[in-house]
Formats: structure tokens, sequence, C-alpha cells
């Protein structure tokens, strides 16, 4: 099994660029997930790597094929071994899901017998057993995109790319969606998965790449954690009034009050004593302070900074 | 380029299914064959119902000063159905625009093309897929319209003419010849503005342009200044076939998967 390796990627649409300078690497039977905020070029690269775009500069190789792809077989060659989970699930409404999964069995030339063995054991695992000659026109946003999984999969790639995979669904789908994935995790399958949603992320993969245009990081969850310093601060009365004043420290930091707890991030642990000197002037009456673990969000938001304006 | 005639096939399939289940695509496909076909029906009734009629002479004489007034009845008969195949040739054209708009356009519009184009299916296959997909019921259309208008031309006509009306060869090289050129030239042009625009309707608007000029040519036969038979619509023919040569090129160029990607994406 061969996995992903991606040196310098460029795409650009006429003088935009999409993005930039990405490198990284996804080891073969690893979640990886590429994190960034709307626009930041997920899409984009997902469709580099499966052969949909070309990039404008740069190189990749996925499964063994180099990108950009030489000739068409290369091409037929590299999507014979992708599966690919668009945002919208893309189905045929009118057709029944057999007929939208034989479609598919056909165009990646699979021995229909065995595919569908394999198509109906996803289907059960996915509770769409029964259901596969109902059109799927009738079926709900959570069954459409675990239909839409079973569709990538059906033909038994070596790497899926899931492109928000539960971008625009209720709650209850978004989590039927994200427990088939974490199933399909455990199988050791290579998987790509773009999103924004953080708590997904820290679900399912083992190491992301964060990215809004450039490459901003790429680490695993822990080492993301670990970027950067927190201050838990537990204060007497509502934390939220303290916070102004750490605008007058000589240094810029980002905080989060919750209660009478103030957590504070910092570039240094030589910032703390300044902190707690600048609470106290402000008149804070402070109980406890102690180093805490970043949550991902926060070492998320300060690599993409200038998108939220924090 | 490659090309797998098994994956082209398997999107022929699954858009004739699909077109299968489109009651109201059906309906509109079933509607032109049926008024094309009833039209020159009413035509041919009315003047073998009053053969004789001053008027039907008159008429006649409009056309051709030296028409044989004692059969003028036959004559516009004849004359009637020669130039209502220019009318017959809208269905070809317009049956591919109903079909491949929806099938290419539509793709985008369900969001369904970026999972397609994933797959391995070629630029090329998809073409050629979605383009027998349109054509193969069209022709199918067409040629049940003309057996229909065979069958009820020679019923209506039969105690006038004493002889089978139609099949003739003008016709039979127009459907046979004439018509797949231009259900070719619906088809690629339906395809291409799909292509362009990515809005089923707004393509199936801008193709239906297409049946315009056979409008125009009806309107010059029917008024006397065009002669409708064999040659005229060899040269038209001739004409179509150029075009359609063009339509390859283009496609050619227009369908690879980045601007496909780019502009459907």
């Amino acid at each position: 099994m061969q996995g992903i390796r991606v040196e310098g990627l460029v795409k650009r649409f006429g003088a935009r660029t999409a993005v930039e300078g990405l490198s990284f690497e996804v080891r073969p039977g690893e979640v990886f997930g590429l994190l960034g905020p709307n626009g930041a070029g997920k899409t984009t690269t997902v469709r580099m790597l499966t052969g949909l775009l070309t990039p404008t500069a740069g190189s990749a190789s996925v499964c063994g094929v180099s990108l950009p792809l030489r000739t068409d077989d290369d091409g037929v060659r590299l999507r014979r071994q992708v599966g690919l989970l668009t945002e919208q699930p893309g189905l045929y409404d009118r057709l029944t899901a057999r007929e939208n999964l034989e479609f598919f069995m056909r165009l990646n030339e699979v021995d229909g017998g065995s595919a569908w063995k394999l198509a109906s054991a996803l289907l059960e695992r996915f509770e769409l057993k029964g259901r596969e000659d109902e059109p799927v026109g009738g079926f709900s946003k959570g069954m459409r995109q675990k239909l839409a999984i079973v569709r990538a999969l059906v033909h038994s790639p070596e790497v899926v790319f899931l492109d928000e995979p539960t971008s625009g669904l209720d709650p209850q789908s978004g989590r039927v969606v994200r427990d088939a994935i974490a199933e399909l995790a455990k199988e050791g399958r290579t998987m790509v998965l773009c999103s924004h949603n953080l708590p997904e992320v820290e679900r399912l993969c083992t190491r992301v790449a964060v990215i809004k245009n450039t490459l901003r990081t790429v680490a695993s969850l822990e080492e993301l954690r670990r970027e950067g310093l927190a201050l838990d601060v537990q204060l007497e009365g509502d934390a939220a009034g303290y916070a102004g004043a750490l605008a007058t420290l000589p240094f810029t930091v980002g905080h989060l009050a919750e209660g009478s707890r103030l957590r504070v991030m910092l570039d240094r642990e030589a910032q703390a004593p300044d902190v707690i000197t600048c609470l106290v002037r402000a008149g804070a009456r402070v109980h406890s302070a102690h180093r805490a673990a970043r949550p991902l969000e926060e070492a998320y938001l300060e690599l993409v900074r200038e998108e939220v304006g924090s | 380029m490659s090309f797998r005639l098994s994956r082209a096939l398997a999107v022929y399939r699954k858009d004739l299914l699909d077109l299968r289940k489109n009651r109201g695509l059906l309906w509109s496909m079933a509607a032109l064959p049926l008024v094309i076909v009833v039209t020159p029906l009413g035509v041919v009734w009315a003047y073998v119902k009053n053969p004789n009629d001053q008027g039907l002479r008159a008429v006649a004489l409009y056309y051709d000063l030296t028409v044989d007034l004692s059969n003028t009845a036959r004559f516009l008969v004849d004359k009637v159905l020669a130039d209502w195949f220019v009318i017959y040739l809208v269905m070809p054209v317009f049956v591919p625009i109903l079909i491949s708009s929806h099938a290419v356009a539509g793709e985008k519009e369900r969001r369904t093309l970026e999972p397609l184009l994933a797959s391995p299916v070629t630029p090329l296959e998809l073409v050629v897929g979605k383009s027998l997909a349109s054509l193969v019921p069209s022709v199918l259309v067409s040629t049940a319209a003309f057996a229909l208008l065979c069958l009820g031309v020679d019923v209506v006509a039969w105690p006038l003419a004493k002889e089978l009306v139609l099949p003739n060869q003008m016709w039979l090289f127009g459907v046979f010849v004439i018509a797949p050129l231009f259900a070719f030239f619906g088809n690629g042009v339906a395809v291409l503005i799909s292509a362009r625009v990515g809005d089923s309707r707004l393509a199936q608007q801008l193709a239906g342009l297409m049946v315009l000029p056979l409008v125009g040519l009806a309107a010059g036969q029917f008024g006397g200044w065009l002669r409708a038979g064999t040659g005229y619509y060899a040269v038209i023919g001739a004409v179509v076939l150029l075009l359609d040569l063009a339509i390859v090129v283009a496609a050619r160029r227009l369908f690879d998967r980045e601007r496909l990607m780019s502009r459907w994406g």
C-alpha cells in the first residue's frame, strides 16, 4: 500500500491563487485531516489529488501515480485507486440506490458479483440494507451521504477522500455519517478528511495539515495542542470583567473567559507572571493559575488567525 | 485519448434509465412527433376531401404555373409532403436538445458531475455515452414518427392517389441520411452549450434556437420561393455535415476534465 506525498503543490485560477506551496505526506492506513476555513483551498487540493484539476506547479504522488498526470491512462489508474466523497452526495435521484451503485461499478469496471457483495455488506453496515431498490430521491440527507460513502468504496479504493462529509447535515445525520467514517477508519484504510469541524477531526484523525491557501502546519493532534501555551487562571467573580485588562500588556495574548475561569494563550512561559500581575492590578482576586493543554480549536484559530480576525 | 466502450456504454445505459424514469421529459418528447405527424395528415385529408375545389387550383397555380390542372389535389399532396420534411427535421434536432441539455447540464444541477469525473470515465467516453443516450431515442422517435406518417398519409390519401404516396425516395433519403445528421447537430449543439452555461433550461432555450433556420426554410418553401426536393435537402444535409464536423472539433477542445471542473465544479 502506498500513501500520498505532496511537494510544493500550487493551483492558480487566472490571477487568483487557490493554494500555494503545499507539502505533506499521508502514510498508508492513516486518517489524515485537511483542516482550514472556507475558501482555504481544501477542495482544490482534493481535486488536484484525485486528478480532477491539474496543479499549476509542484508535484504529488497518490497510490504510486504521479501528479500532474502524464496520460489519460494514468488518470484512469489513479481514479481506480481513489474514492471520493464530495460535500454534496451527487446521487441520481430518479435511480434506485442499487442502480446508482451499479453505474459506478461499471465505470470502475469491477466484477459485478464481488463488488455487489462488498456493496451489500457496506449497505448493511450503514443501515441501508432493504432500501437498495428505492429511488434515492426519497432518502434523507444522512442516508444519501451514507450511500455516497458506499459509492466511494464500492471499487475498493486504496485511498478515500472525504470532502466536508457532514457539511450541511443536521446534527443527527452528521453523527450517523461520522459514525460511519469512524467504522471505516478502524479498518486501516488510508483516508483524507477535509473539514473545518474540529470535533469531527479530533475524533477521526491522527494527523492534520492546517491550510489557508498556504500550508500553516502539519502535525499530530497532540503536537498541535502542545504548540504554544495556555494559562488557566481561576478568579473570583466573572472572568470576562477582567479580560479587558489584558489589552494593557506590552504583548498580545488571546483569551477565553468562561464563568470565573480565564484561559490566556501565551507565546512564552515567561509571560505568565506579567499576566497574573496585570490581572491583580486590575483588581482581580486570583485563586489559582496553572499551565493547561491548549484546546485544538485555539491552536487552529491561531494558525488561521487572519481569517477570523482575532 | 483513452477510450473504453464499456464505460461509454455505462454512461449511455444510466442516462437512458434516467430518461425512462423522467415522465415530464418523455411527455415533452412525445408531443412534438404527435404534432409533426397529425398536422400534415389534416392538410392531406383536406385536399383529398375536395379534390376539385377551385381554390386548390389557384393554390397549385401559385406554386407551379405548368401544373396539370386535372389533378391539382395530388400535386398539392406531393408538394405539402415535400415541404413538410423540413418541419419533420425539427424533431431530430429538438429531441436530442431536450435530452442532452438535461443529461449534460443536469449533471451540474444535480451536483453529480464531480463524483462522475472522479471515476475512471474519460471526457470522451462521457460525451460518447451521453450523445448515444440522446441520439438513439431521437432516431427511434423520428423513425417511428415517419412510419406513422407513412401509414396515416397512405390511408388518408388512398382514395385520391390509389397508390402509396409515402415512403418516397426523398423521404427515405431524408429520414435515413439527413435526419441523423440533424440529430447529431442538435445533440452536439446542446452538449456544447450545456458545457458552457451549465443550466439545463438555459441550455435548452439556447440550443432550441437552432430550429429557427428550419422554420425560415419552411417559410421560404410555403411562400413558394424555395422548391423542396431530394437535391435541395442533400445541399442542406451537406451544410449540416460540415457543421457536425466543426462540432466534433469544438467538443474535443472543450471537453477536458479540468475545463469541466472549473466551469461546473
